[in-house]
């Protein structure tokens, strides 16, 4: 009860309430919200939701997009100014924040034809979806089914990560798959987490 | 996350103005109500106050952000308009791609989720030698003021064009003159001619003027292919994305592009444009982009700078380098490499609001630089983008990067569209 008081009479005396701007990573990252989403939470379909992502991986994709091995005349100038920021500062904000899946809606016979179509996925994103940072892959859960769709094509197209070895055996499996599949495992992962 | 009491409920919501006109009573009774009584403090300060003149992409995001980060601070954001219309996407409503009416949001969630007090009215002048902001019906106090005043035209340097009124359209602020302009367009004859002016730079959204141009030989191609596209710029060429949106004209054999062709003249009743050189070109239907400057209430309060069009402003804090304790963002500012572009203005925003809280509670502003991203669409399906990355270096922007898209896409197009729906909600929800 004294603790209580004591607690209640400092933040009284604050000069300001602790609001978002203390959180280590909120001003860095806020540029980001501009396309991102609220604190990396998107409401749009066609770019990744960066809540909850963890540092690991927002740190690969800056760093990927940076130096121009994953393509894209948006993210690489915008990589490059995270990196003068401080990339661990903001990688640390994105994982800091609740993780909320899409709200864009999904077709559910693509979910159940997607979950069929998922066991090759499952062998390096995990039977849940959630990836594996021993592995390096990424937590496909919840994201915008447009993002993923986009993704996969992409990868099809030999235009992410293009000429990454690592990468053949996904880019190989996604040549073996039409459109309508992708869009099919797109709603699925979507799905997950919701 | 902000809570509201219901008493501050009632003065932000759409009562404000009664209830504040009431206070303004309460406050004269004392005196002698009479024309020449010195106006009175409009709403007693609740704290210390931040005072936001005009709602638009850098205002409203500003106001929010204050809010935002520091709960304990009043913000009272002054804006004329009901309801907020996005320019960014609205060269879409033309080409009749987009409704209006999905560009159009209202500031209820500024109210609601984040505390923001609106006064749907003109701010009239601004003192900052006393702090306050003059209404019509007297002044409010503030501790820090944020202007966003965005453009005005500068009518008087186009002869004949405050004579014709609405026959001649801007649609260069979003709303009514873009729904007559797309409506002129439609009624616009096959076989007839549009023509569109350029304004010289600097002006609002570099490549919006050729992304309209874009909407509508798209537009009269699908549903005209008789009719023609006449594009009069000011300037030498091309002044944004210049490769990318010659590539995209080749789908447009319709479209004519005259580079340095200004137009100083126009005459409704002949339905012609004359430029500098004294070409005149007929028209069916015109769109006159007009010169601009900062918003009217910013070269009032002499915060523009000596060529009394743009004001100037600190990089890092967005106070002017004129007045004190006055931020200055948005289209009107000028001497920071960016463009005036919707996203520049919502970073702007974030950044000034950052800065404000800060410096009220006596710390440091933050460096932060901004960041650029302008989608252009070329067609119903197909964007594309100018992206640009910023550092500050010694107190001022930098810029590390541009880059455009190699092309047009409809993955861009994807992209643009994210873009609008993150943005507007991260400005106004």
């Amino acid at each position: 009860m004294r603790a209580l008081v004591i607690a209640a009479a400092l933040a009284a005396a604050a000069p300001a309430a602790a609001g978002p701007i203390d959180a280590p990573g909120f001003t860095k990252a806020f540029s980001c919200s501009a396309c991102h989403g609220r604190a990396g939470a998107t409401r749009a379909d066609a770019v990744p939701s960066l809540a909850g992502m963890p540092a690991w991986y927002l740190k690969k994709a800056i760093d990927d997009y940076a130096a121009g091995r994953r393509p894209s005349p948006e993210m690489e100038p915008f990589s490059k100014m995270v990196k003068t920021l401080g990339v661990d500062e903001v990688a640390g904000y994105f994982a800091a924040q609740p993780r909320e899946a899409s709200q864009i809606k999904v077709d559910r016979t693509a979910v159940v034809n997607g979950r069929a179509a998922s066991a090759t996925c499952a062998a390096c994103h995990g039977e849940d979806g959630r990836g594996d940072a021993a592995k390096g892959t990424p937590d496909l859960t919840g994201q915008p089914p447009g993002y993923l769709l986009n993704q996969m094509k992409l990868f099809k197209a030999e235009k992410r990560s293009p000429g990454d070895a690592t990468l053949t055996s996904i880019k190989v499996f996604m040549k073996s798959l039409d459109d309508a599949t992708l869009a099919d495992l797109a709603a699925y992962y979507s799905s997950l987490g919701r | 996350m902000a809570r509201m009491t219901r008493r501050d409920f009632l003065k932000a919501s759409g009562s404000a103005a009664f209830a504040v006109s009431g206070l303004a009573g309460c406050a004269s009774m004392g005196g002698a109500p009479t024309a020449t009584t010195t106006p009175s403090e409009l709403m007693p300060t609740t704290g210390r106050r931040v005072i936001v003149v005009g709602g638009g992409w850098a205002g409203a995001t500003a106001a929010k952000y204050v809010r935002m980060e520091d709960p304990s601070l009043e913000v009272v954001l002054i804006e004329p308009n009901r309801k907020f219309i996005s320019c960014p996407f609205s060269n879409l409503v033309l080409s009749g791609v987009r409704s209006i009416g999905s560009l159009t949001f209202g500031y209820n969630g500024l109210r609601e989720q984040h505390g923001v007090k609106i006064l749907h009215e003109s701010a009239t002048a601004i003192e900052p030698d006393t702090r306050r902001v003059r209404l019509d019906r007297g002044f409010l106090s503030y501790e820090r003021l944020i202007v966003a005043p965005g453009i005005d035209f500068q009518t008087e340097q186009i002869e004949g064009l405050a004579a014709a009124g609405d026959r001649v359209l801007h649609a260069w602020k979003a709303g009514p003159q873009t729904v007559a302009l797309a409506r002129q367009l439609k009624e616009m004859p096959d076989g007839g001619v549009f023509v569109m002016s350029v304004p010289p730079a600097a002006y609002r959204c570099p490549p919006g003027p050729y992304e309209r141009a874009c909407q509508v030989a798209w537009y009269l191609k699908t549903r005209k292919p008789r009719a023609k596209l006449i594009v009069l710029d000011a300037n030498q060429n091309v002044i944004s994305k210049t490769a990318l949106f010659r590539a995209a004209w080749q789908a447009y054999p319709n479209l004519e592009y005259r580079a340095s062709s200004k137009v100083v003249k126009v005459d409704p009743e002949a339905r012609e444009v004359t430029t500098e050189f004294g070409d005149k070109v007929r028209y069916d239907v015109v769109n006159v982009i007009p010169p601009q400057r900062a918003g009217a209430i910013a070269v009032q309060a002499d915060l523009v700078g000596v060529d009394k069009r743009w004001c100037e402003v600190d990089h890092v804090t967005y106070e002017s380098v004129k007045a004190k304790n006055v931020h200055v963002i948005g289209d009107s500012t000028i001497g920071i490499p960016v463009p005036k572009s919707g996203t520049i203005a919502n970073a702007m925003g974030k950044i000034a609001a950052t800065a404000v809280v800060n410096l009220i509670n006596g710390r440091p502003a933050p460096q932060m630089p901004p960041a650029n991203v302008c989608y252009s669409w070329v067609s119903d399906s197909e964007a594309m983008a100018v992206v640009n990355a910023y550092r500050i270096d010694n107190g001022k922007v930098v810029q590390i990067e541009q880059k455009l898209t190699p092309g047009q896409s409809t993955l861009y197009a994807q992209h643009a569209t994210a873009w609008a729906t993150s943005i507007w909600a991260d400005i106004l929800a």
